[in-house]
């Protein structure tokens, strides 16, 4: 092979080798004979192998070589041990793996900017307050949040987004929408689901997406006259349209209404948020779902009902706070009157819209961070392993080290091949990180599910993978720098002499800088496992928490009639019907209706009393029909049901839940009134009597248990849903559902069609993320500790081989020796186990927040963890201690 | 008996090779037994030390090499000065001449 380094290597053979003829043929002339004639000229010449070594040295490409060598010699010894090579690989792949997915969803939950153009001028447009605006609002529809002392709110009347708009157009440009709905399509024929989102004119302009096909919304769209048009997102076109070519220009009946597709909007636009479902943008004013009333324009023109909610674009130059104090200026004058008390009155609040919609980042910031840091301890525990394996791989080459030490090979050029061999193993690591990465990256997403969004798709890109390649960098650093110094350090004299197992010797094998991190990763996988268990146990005592009624074969579905074509006068009729047709048919056992799905976040929240009382309560309201109660439970406490007759009448009256009625004075409360102290100040508050009292059961969320009010349904709602007990399994009995409800009208469509446990477990998705996830992170720790605990313990047995010998031989029983090692491990994994300990306690208040029926600490949580642990310390010892213990005596010494 | 050769002080090796080389192309065996003859056998080199020497100075570009048959036998590497190695040894030399000078000034008021 003609290249340069071999070429220069034999040149160097090729100069030493004439050197040593020359002054052997000079001996030879001084009349010596040839064997002393040569002995002689290499004893004058040196070491002709130690020089030859820093001539390599000095080469001009010596860095080079000297690299091609270290990785050519690296590859060789990870195919000499490939079961751990490929060990060491996958469990620094599966830890880089992990992180690189949860810091991706990071990335895309909490930084990644809007894919519209310059997103960095987007701003949220807010108020803050004490809560709900009462003198200024009757209604609304948005939501609202702490943050500190004070209540945030995103909602707004139309009137005063048009006002804000108008005052402020040299400071921004505003746009108001709302939160999406679910409407029923119907595209070519074919009937579909879908997710509307009522916008103004300038909602997609403001955004500046640019379409893929067709036209955005544009003003002249938002008025009453305009001939309806849509906007379609590329999901929804591509996805449940099935990219019809001829879309744009082409009619779409949504709830009944027929509007025209005006264009398509890019594919990478994904909505206000990650996740964002919205399938359709439709002017506020053709909007098929929306909560406004688009038949009687009263809602576009009543400053006394917010429900919209406001983005801004900022002007160049123009700050968030410069906005802010704009728009806090003319907020004022959109009010129906002054506030009564100026300091309790909403001033706007802006914030930073890059990133979109802040719900998401406020719902998972939190879990996201405890995840991140259980992943940064996995990946440690990997590299621990990884320098551990390195560690023994070094010791085993003690003598092979202590060679090159002698041959003139310098401790820096040792240190270089020791961290090339790591840096192999990153690499390695690193690609297969990638493909977990790219496999696992959307796992996670999938359990970040809010107010029904889509699974958030964590797309890989270019970012991701630089991410893999700093942590594979870091990793690097951690688990190889240690390994090469230490190796690299020993003394050249004692290593020649140290032999593999001299008798003796067996002191120094203990191999200190292994125990020591084998103990720093017990201690860590402590905190992984505890998490694990800890989370695992909150989402089944969730998940087995009694909900007061029997969950089974209970299915729910959402009708809209109001939004259907349906006038206010005959949605009585229709509710009545529906009700009674479910009720007749066959494998139904009780048909309820109720106006807000239960077991669903968010829903209808009052404050109550007693009339005359003092005490207030927060309460669940749901508006109910009179078979609804039945579908839990077999009768009330106290006092009677509702009747069809209460609904028909629009009676006020009321059921208590017990629980709220044993606050309120047990039973003596039926017969008395309870009123909403939240009316409007001076208003007159609505007032109920309490009719009856129903047992407790959970209605909202298996994780709170809130006091429930229920009234009579509402007779003129414009949707509601049904929920059905059903004999037979409900999805056996959906098909003769569906067939009922055709009977009273085909045009309606069952949406949201879940069963109750669906619903339920809907409910628990963020508990089930971190059961999941930290039960997975949690295995996975305790596997590369156990390895780790493994790798030790069968690297101190096969130093100690002699020894234990000799200990066999002098007449110790093979259980003593099987002791002996068991003890050894034991008392280091105690020892481990005894650092972590701690470390959980002073973190358990930073996971406590996101556990609802448990203390973080647990005296059943703590056993179990150290019990799996234990168990698994004791396996991984065993295998050593079982070889060790079946050692033959006299075959061991023969080794010597 | 003869006196015991002397062991070379450290850092004069480049010095006493550059010097070698500069008159004229000359191989390894040939650089250490002109030193030896030179110095009239006071100074004791360890050949084999003159090759990372002389591999060093060839990449500092001090020194060039090329390989020619030697007067009788096989190919030989042979070693040559270039322009800086000559300003080195000058350098070199100055400087050696300082040393050497400051030790003998101090011997000298013994």
């Amino acid at each position: 092979m003609n290249l340069p380094w071999n070429k220069a290597e034999s040149q160097l053979n090729r100069e030493i080798a004439y050197h040593l003829q020359q002054l052997t043929d000079e001996y030879l002339r001084q009349g010596y004979s040839p064997e002393e004639a040569a002995r002689q000229a290499r004893k004058e010449f040196g070491g002709a192998e130690q020089f030859k070594e820093q001539c390599r040295d000095e080469r001009r490409f010596a860095w080079l070589t000297g690299l091609r060598q270290d990785i050519v010699f690296g590859l060789r010894m990870m195919r000499r041990t490939p079961v751990v090579t490929a060990a060491a690989v996958l469990s620094l792949a599966l830890g880089i793996g992990a992180n690189t997915a949860i810091i991706s969803l990071m990335d895309v939950v909490m930084w990644r900017p809007l894919p519209v153009d310059h997103p960095a001028q987007l701003a949220f447009i807010d108020w803050q307050g004490q809560g709900f605006p009462h003198g200024l609002a009757d209604s609304a529809s948005g939501s609202s949040w702490a943050d500190g002392g004070m209540k945030i709110a995103n909602f707004f009347s139309y009137p005063a987004w048009e006002s804000l708009r108008r005052n402020a157009a040299d400071r921004a440009q505003i746009a108001a929408y709302e939160d999406s709905k679910q409407v029923s399509i119907s595209f070519a024929g074919r009937p579909t689901v879908g997710e509307e989102r009522g916008v103004t004119g300038n909602f997609l302009a403001l955004l500046r997406v640019r379409p893929f096909e067709g036209r955005l919304l544009s003003d002249a769209d938002n008025t009453p006259a305009a001939p309806p048009a849509v906007v379609l997102s590329h999901r929804f076109w591509a996805n449940t349209l099935g990219s019809p070519g001829n879309a744009i220009g082409h009619t779409i009946t949504i709830n009944n209404r027929l509007l025209t597709i005006a264009g398509i909007l890019p594919k990478e636009f994904y909505g206000l948020y990650p996740g964002d479902k919205t399938d359709l943008y439709t002017p506020l004013r053709h909007a098929a779902g929306t909560a406004m009333n688009t038949d009687q324009p009263d809602d576009f023109s009543n400053n006394r009902y917010w429900g919209v909610q406001m983005i801004a674009r900022r002007a160049p130059g123009v700050t968030d706070a410069q906005l802010q104090a704009v728009l806090d200026a003319i907020f004022p004058s959109t009010w129906s009157r002054p506030a009564q008390d100026a300091k309790l009155a909403p001033h706007i609040h802006v914030q930073d819209g890059a990133s979109g919609d802040g719900a998401l980042r406020r719902e998972f910031r939190s879990p996201l961070l405890v995840l991140g840091a259980l992943v940064a301890l996995l990946l440690t525990i990997a590299c621990t392993n990884i320098a551990n394996l390195l560690l023994a791989r070094a010791a085993a080459r003690r003598s092979e080290v202590a060679a090159r030490i002698s041959l003139g090979c310098s401790q820096r050029r040792l240190m270089r091949q020791f961290l090339t061999e790591s840096a192999l193993l990153a690499l390695l690591g690193g690609l297969a990180s990638v493909a977990i990465a790219y496999v696992g990256a959307n796992v996670p997403g999938q359990f970040l599910t809010f107010r029904d969004s889509e699974p958030i798709m964590v797309a890989l890109d270019g970012r991701i993978f630089a991410i893999v390649g700093i942590c594979t960098a870091a990793a690097l650093l951690v688990f190889g720098v240690f390994p090469a110094w230490h190796s690299s350090r020993l003394p050249s004299g004692l290593a020649a002499r140290e032999g593999t197992g001299v008798l003796g010797y067996s002191g120094r094998s203990r191999w200190t800088g292994g125990r020591l991190l084998v103990l720093v990763q017990i201690a860590m996988s402590v905190i992984l496992v505890m998490t694990a268990v800890m989370f695992t146990r909150n989402l089944q005592a969730i998940e087995h928490s009694n909900p007061g009624f029997d969950r089974r074969n209970i299915v729910m579905f959402g009708l809209r009639p109001g939004t259907s074509g349906y006038g206010k006068s005959q949605l009585a009729g229709f509710y009545f019907n529906i009700e009674k047709r479910l009720a007749a048919t066959p494998g139904v056992e009780v048909a309820g209706l109720a106006s807000m799905r239960p077991m669903n976040i968010g829903g209808w929240w009052e404050d109550i009393r007693l009339t005359g009382g003092t005490p207030s309560f927060s309460v669940n309201v749901n508006g109910i029909s009179a078979s609804y109660l039945s579908l839990y439970t077999r009768g009330l406490v106290a006092g009677r049901n509702f009747t069809q007759a209460d609904i028909n009448s629009e009676s006020k009256v009321a059921i208590l839940s017990e629980d709220l009625a044993r606050k309120l004075g047990g039973n003596s409360v039926v017969g008395r009134n309870v009123e909403f102290t939240d009316g409007p100040p001076g208003a007159k508050p609505s007032v109920f009597q309490v009719i009856g009292i129903a047992p407790v059961i959970v209605a909202t969320s298996m994780k709170d248990h809130p006091y429930v009010l229920w009234l009579p349904h509402d007779r003129e709602a414009r949707g509601t849903t049904v929920v059905i007990r059903t004999g037979p399994p409900p999805q056996a009995m959906l098909p003769s559902i569906r067939k009922a409800v055709a009977d009273i009208d085909p045009n309606i469509p069952l949406v949201e069609v879940t069963t109750m446990e669906e619903q339920i477990s809907k409910g628990l998705q963020r508990e089930r993320m971190f059961a999941t996830l930290c039960g997975g992170f949690g295995a996975l720790a305790l596997l590369l500790s156990v390895v780790g605990l493994y790798g030790v313990m069968s690297y101190s047995i096969s130093r100690r081989r002699s020894e234990i010998g000799v200990r066999l031989a002098l007449g110790a029983r093979p259980r003593d020796v099987m002791a002996m090692v068991l003890r050894e491990g034991l008392v280091l994994a105690g020892a481990g186990i005894l650092i972590g300990v701690p470390v959980i306690f002073l973190g358990a208040k930073y996971v406590a927040k996101e556990l609802y029926q448990m203390k973080p600490i647990e005296p059943l949580t703590v056993s179990l963890t150290l019990g799996i642990l234990l168990l698994s310390a004791i396996v991984a010892i065993s295998i050593p201690a079982l070889r060790a213990s079946s050692l033959e005596p006299s075959e061991t010494l023969r080794q010597e | 008996m003869p006196p015991k050769p002397a062991e070379l002080v450290q850092g004069t090796l480049d010095l006493l090779i550059l010097k070698t080389v500069a008159q004229g192309p000359i191989h390894g065996y040939g650089i250490a037994q002109k030193i030896l003859v030179l110095s009239k056998e006071i100074l004791q080199v360890q050949q084999g030390s003159l090759y990372p020497a002389l591999h060093r100075l060839e990449r500092k570009g001090f020194v060039r090499s090329e390989w020619k048959p030697s007067g009788n036998g096989p190919m030989a590497k042979l070693y040559s000065l270039t322009p800086e190695g000559w300003k080195q040894l000058q350098e070199e030399k100055r400087q050696w001449r300082r040393y050497t000078g400051a030790i003998a000034m101090i011997l000298g008021e013994d």
